[in-house]
């Protein structure tokens, strides 16, 4: 078993405060990947604690509403770090009704985006976040887009540039577009 | 001072995709920054669990332009790690080539794209005559300038004869001089200097508050490359230098992408003189079975992430990625506070984003 392996144990163990087994695999080309499961959403800020005192970095987080954990009335989310080159990825369960779980913002600061993505797509309320908007989609879209049927043209923003910068422009009422002088920017380029 | 709101869209920020910023300013200079994203989000990460693995290759290369060849290469990576498929060496330096031609038209496409934000017109047609070498290359070996389709499950959908490697040998050689001289330019000019030195700058401690990856990451003296740090593909036998800078602002920025694209005419030759004969594919490919993988990649732009989760059957359980841009954004806030509103376009551009890739 390498450093890193006995750290990541050690580490995890001791910010949850319970024994966190980790399944580690190591590719062909020899890098090392690491799963686990934690016991609850409770276990997710001591984790991540943890895990940036190893100086990890969050690199993404999966939610995911998969048909047999349906129908043990469960969700899931993945939390995926990056230890220099390792990735190490932290399950937990949550109940398919009523699912929170307590923001990573204060160890992580770009868990924001990943977490706003996951509250407007699927139904888990995220507890502490600092600017719990939508971050893609539109306000008037219902929530969690991913679990119901929204025809495409009601979930894509841009479906009309008129209506899109409408949309834009509307918390701002008295303010007129800045034209391409406003800025001394020219033209746009195009690949 | 009171602070009023501007707002702003592609236009203003000379993107060729929409992304809007509302902007807090006080007289010219930034004193705050809200993103507003989504105007080209497809809900791809829902479409990708309605079509089968097969299916999700071609998807998948069509969520951007500039960056498409990481996406299908770093999908299949993750289909054959759960599979257990060894794609045959020939493949990975095939899928290395491709990569690398990828990096070189998109960095100098970046590079061509700060010099015309800052008026240096002559520039910014030197930095997109060379990157046309590429663009040629790429029609010449795979039939198309950006979607290469040069990935399949279990190796690569192209190989390269004596003649057309030959050719590929004579495209680089023809890069190398100029490449050098645009960096010779963008390092020494007054003028480029003057417009580029000390703006957006990030420091390495915000860059790893922000998470942010790619040439944005490398600027501020991390180094960090997944080439390098994750080897995959035939990079564990590539020699490869990681581009690092120190200033992080906008020239360090600049400066790490060409000498990548520099560095990437490098692995492109080491891949052309190392690469085995034999198959490009995996003869036979076994089912795909429950499981879950991670597969990471370095595009263009940085670290980009896959997860797969499969359930025995050919469609994917669920497919999640995470692209390099997607922390850039978030980094703004800081590389545009107390900057001039006139610098916003080419701070903006400096992170190279990709919002395609970002909303999905």
């Amino acid at each position: 078993m390498s450093n890193l392996q006995i750290k990541v144990a050690a580490a995890l163990s001791r910010g949850t405060g319970s024994e966190v087994p980790v399944q580690w695999n190591h590719d062909r080309k020899g890098v090392l990947t690491g799963w686990c499961q934690l016991r609850g959403p409770a276990s997710i800020l001591p984790a991540a604690l943890a895990l940036a005192g190893l100086e990890g970095r969050l690199s993404m987080v999966t939610a995911y509403l998969s048909a047999a954990a349906k129908l043990r009335g469960v969700r899931e989310l993945a939390y995926h770090f990056d230890l220099d080159g390792t990735t190490l990825t932290l399950h937990l369960e949550l109940p398919l009704l009523g699912a929170r779980i307590p923001s990573i913002t204060p160890v992580f600061r770009n868990a924001d985006w990943n977490e706003r993505e996951f509250m407007e797509l699927y139904d888990i309320q995220v507890t502490g976040h600092p600017d719990p908007r939508r971050l893609f989609l539109d306000a008037s879209i219902e929530p969690a887009a991913f679990e119901r049927l929204i025809p495409y043209s009601t979930f894509s923003s841009g479906a009309s540039s008129k209506a899109l910068w409408d949309k834009v422009m509307a918390d701002n009422p008295g303010e007129t577009a800045p034209g391409a002088g406003a800025t001394g920017y020219p033209n746009e380029v195009t690949p | 001072m009171s602070t009023k709101v501007i707002t702003l869209g592609p236009r203003q920020l000379a993107l060729e995709e929409p992304m809007y910023f509302k902007v807090q300013v006080e007289g010219d200079l930034v004193v705050g920054l809200d993103v507003i994203a989504g105007q080209v989000h497809r809900g791809m990460e829902h479409l990708v669990m309605n079509r089968n693995l097969y299916q999700n290759i071609t998807l998948l290369e069509r969520l951007c332009s500039l960056c498409s060849n990481s996406h299908p290469s770093t999908f299949c990576t993750a289909v054959e790690e759960i599979a257990g498929i060894v794609i045959p060496p020939r493949a990975e330096y095939l899928r290395a080539i491709a990569d690398e031609i990828k990096r070189i038209s998109s960095h100098l496409f970046n590079c061509g794209v700060i010099a015309h934000v800052i008026g240096q017109g002559p520039l910014f047609k030197q930095a997109m005559e060379i990157r046309e070498i590429m663009q040629d290359t790429k029609e010449s070996i795979y039939g198309n300038r950006m979607d290469l389709a040069a990935n399949c499950i279990g190796g690569v959908r192209y190989d390269l004869t004596p003649e057309s490697a030959g050719y590929l040998a004579g495209q680089l050689e023809r890069m190398k001089a100029p490449l050098d001289e645009l960096l010779r330019i963008y390092a020494t000019d007054p003028a480029i200097r003057d417009r580029t030195e000390g703006v957006g700058v990030l420091t390495r401690r915000d860059a790893v508050d922000f998470g942010v990856v790619g040439p944005v990451a490398r600027a501020c003296g991390i180094n960090y490359d997944v080439r390098q740090k994750s080897p995959y593909g035939a990079y564990d036998r590539l020699h490869l230098t990681v581009a690092v800078e120190k200033e992080g602002d906008v020239r360090a920025r600049a400066l790490v992408r060409l000498r990548e694209a520099r560095e990437a005419v490098s692995l492109i030759g080491q891949c052309l003189a190392d690469m085995p004969a034999g198959p490009v594919w995996a003869d036979i490919l076994p089912e795909i079975p429950a499981g879950e993988a991670i597969a990471k990649s370095e595009a263009p732009r940085g670290e980009l992430i896959y997860y797969l989760n499969t359930d025995g059957s050919d469609m994917p359980a669920r497919l999640k990625w995470r692209v390099p841009s997607y922390m850039n954004w978030d980094a703004l806030k800081v590389m545009l506070q107390g900057e001039k509103v006139s610098n916003i376009p080419l701070i903006v551009n400096s992170i190279d984003p990709c919002i395609s890739c970002t909303d999905r």
